[in-house]
């Protein structure tokens, strides 16, 4: 037992070393463990073949294709320069503002499309040089671009909610773990903005020009359309009109209507290229799922996270401890890796250890979520802060140095929704989700 | 002969494309006619969420030899970027091969095996009564094109290695 660990981890990491698709990573060092272990490479590849097929043959995973889809007619159907308009009516006025500006509009437009990547290129994009034009400093734009749109992955719709919801093994419910994201993605976008306070008073930033009543009405109006899709998909799941997946249908609907006859920004003839491009990014999303299923299948066999779980109770029966050393882990493994195959990966390995000492799984999925959240931005690999250099033109060398006060910020909300199991679950409950 | 490779190259990669925007185009459609059935027909339809889990396979099959065709996939660049460049070269050539070994044991041979398994166990989708089987040759079929398409990157990639040593 203890050999195929030592196979599966070493030729994992040799894969991934050697820069291979994550996903073919995944599989041949599951194949490579299988083969070993049942001393047949032909069985391995049958059951690694089936667990791929039967693993992305699920009805609630669809969702993710549908939300992938939304967010991109959204994404390019204006509603970013909507959002904005908005968001400064409400908190440009104050010192900093722009800075508020940008966190408020990632958290509106993660609670419309979800993709933290495409949330820091279609509002870094607008924002970072309207920053950078009022004399803030183009780095620290960058940096609070790159945190600020990680709120989106925890305020729902978040595909990455529903890829956990699958690998928790059906035990919580893509509608409790949405809602159960809010609260927590308020406070992350709350820390980044505490972390804009004291740099705008350090740097003597400037503020925007003070929006009557009157003008926060009127972009309120000219808003009202992209935010309203919060309330059919949110409120639709809430009150047990839809599933997620009908649900997220129902906002690839929407989002059409909106962006290619209300809005008039996406022509029928862009149509092909953005279903191509769902379809594109959901396939790496279901060949990691369908990979992972196998690689778990050995995992389970091998009762490797019986070991892990065993192995970190002898370190501590301490909760706080073994939590903070999760947490730790998971840092470092966010730092090198992206989120999707981080929570397939990590989500069966750490679940017994949590459950032993009675944890929630939704809160334990939330405090996955949010931690990995901070890996999209740390190097040397994190998308999040790749995007935004693009879009900030600058480096990762150049941009850490200002991402530090954030990261502080995050890690101070990460602790506090690992210990405050009612961040996660309280509005879950109050709402009489299990 | 060149050109003519490369008009077939292209062709080949239109029908992949093409084929996934008609297969999410269909997904998408799907599952709005099932929401429109039982909300507004209130005669839910019976075959719609079985075809959708269908399609899906298809879609993220294909639509993975595509993300590969475009090199789309997720890895981690952290430790080949520190290398020299022709080493990283000679890296992403080894890389191409393991997708080959992926795409021709885990995808062409397992899923042929699942395939004929799936047949004889005569397992047909309750409500539509497709066979299981036709559904997973999706495997196979999407590996014989991410096959193809590494085997070319390595081609392509030792033919470049080989003309950087002769000019060095």
């Amino acid at each position: 037992m203890d050999a195929s660990i030592v196979i599966l981890i070493v030729s994992f990491l040799l894969l991934l070393a050697l820069n291979v698709p994550v996903a073919v990573g995944i599989c041949l060092a599951t194949f490579v463990t299988i083969s070993v272990t049942l001393g047949s490479a032909e069985i391995a590849a049958k059951i690694i073949a089936q667990k791929m097929a039967t693993g992305i043959n699920s009805f609630s995973l669809l969702a993710i294709p549908f939300f992938i889809l939304s967010g991109l007619l959204m994404g390019r159907g204006g509603i970013a320069g909507r959002l904005i308009e908005f968001a400064s009516a409400l908190v440009g006025r104050f010192k900093g503002g722009l800075g508020y500006v940008n966190v408020l509009t990632c958290m509106l437009f993660g609670a419309i499309s979800g993709s933290a990547a495409a949330a820091v290129s279609s509002i870094g994009g607008f924002m970072i040089p309207e920053m950078n034009r009022k004399g803030y400093n183009n780095e620290f734009n960058v940096a609070v671009t790159t945190t600020a749109a990680t709120t989106g992955l925890l305020i729902p719709p978040s595909n990455i909610m529903i890829v956990y919801a699958l690998v928790s093994g059906g035990t919580v419910s893509i509608a409790t773990l949405f809602i159960a994201g809010i609260l927590p993605g308020i406070l992350f976008g709350f820390s980044l903005m505490a972390v804009i306070r004291f740099t705008a008073r350090a740097r003597d930033y400037g503020s925007e020009e003070s929006a009557s009543l009157a003008q926060i009405w009127k972009s309120f109006r000219r808003a009202f359309l992209s935010l309203l899709m919060i309330v059919v998909v949110l409120g639709g799941i809430l009150r047990g009109v839809f599933t997620p997946t009908e649900a997220a249908a129902v906002s690839v609907a929407y989002a059409f209507v909106l962006s290619v006859i209300v809005y008039r920004k996406v022509r029928t003839k862009d149509l092909p290229e953005i279903l191509l491009q769902s379809g594109i990014t959901t396939s790496v999303v279901f060949l990691l799922i369908g990979t992972s299923m196998a690689m778990s299948w050995i995992l389970a066999i091998e009762n490797i996270p019986q070991t892990v779980s065993t192995a970190l109770l002898n370190i501590s029966d301490n909760k706080f401890v073994i939590l903070l050393l999760i947490n730790l882990i998971l840092l470092c493994a966010g730092a090198f890796m992206d989120m999707t195959p981080a929570v397939l990966i990590f989500t069966p390995i750490f679940w017994p250890a949590a459950k032993a000492f009675g944890m929630d799984p939704v809160h334990f999925g939330i405090m996955l979520i949010a931690n990995l959240c901070i890996g999209l931005c740390t190097p040397p690999v994190g998308t999040c802060l790749f995007v935004g250099c693009g879009v900030g033109k600058t480096t990762l060398a150049k941009v850490t140095p200002k991402l530090i006060p954030f990261y502080y910020a995050l890690g101070v909300s990460l602790l506090l929704i690992t210990y405050i199991p009612a961040i996660s679950l309280a509005i879950p409950r109050l709402l009489g989700l299990n | 002969m060149n050109s003519l490779t490369a008009r077939i190259r292209e062709s080949l990669v239109r029908l992949l494309e093409w084929t996934v925007i008609i297969l999410m185009a269909s997904l998408v459609l799907d599952v709005i006619w099932q929401v429109a059935t039982r909300y507004l027909l209130k005669n839910p339809s019976s075959w719609t969420d079985e075809l959708a889990t269908l399609l899906i396979i298809w879609v993220a099959l294909l639509g993975a030899s595509v993300a590969f065709i475009r090199q789309g996939h997720l890895g981690v660049d952290f430790l080949t970027n520190k290398l020299r460049k022709r080493h990283r070269e000679m890296a992403a050539i080894a890389v191409q091969a393991l997708v080959v070994f992926f795409a021709g044991q885990i995808l062409i041979y397992g899923g042929i095996k699942l395939v004929l398994l799936t047949l004889l166990t005569q397992q047909v989708s309750p409500a539509l009564g497709i066979k299981m089987g036709h559904v997973y040759l999706a495997l196979p079929i999407s590996g014989f094109f991410i096959a193809l398409f590494a085997l070319e990157n390595i081609v392509t990639g030792l033919r470049r290695l080989r003309a950087k040593s002769h000019t060095d």
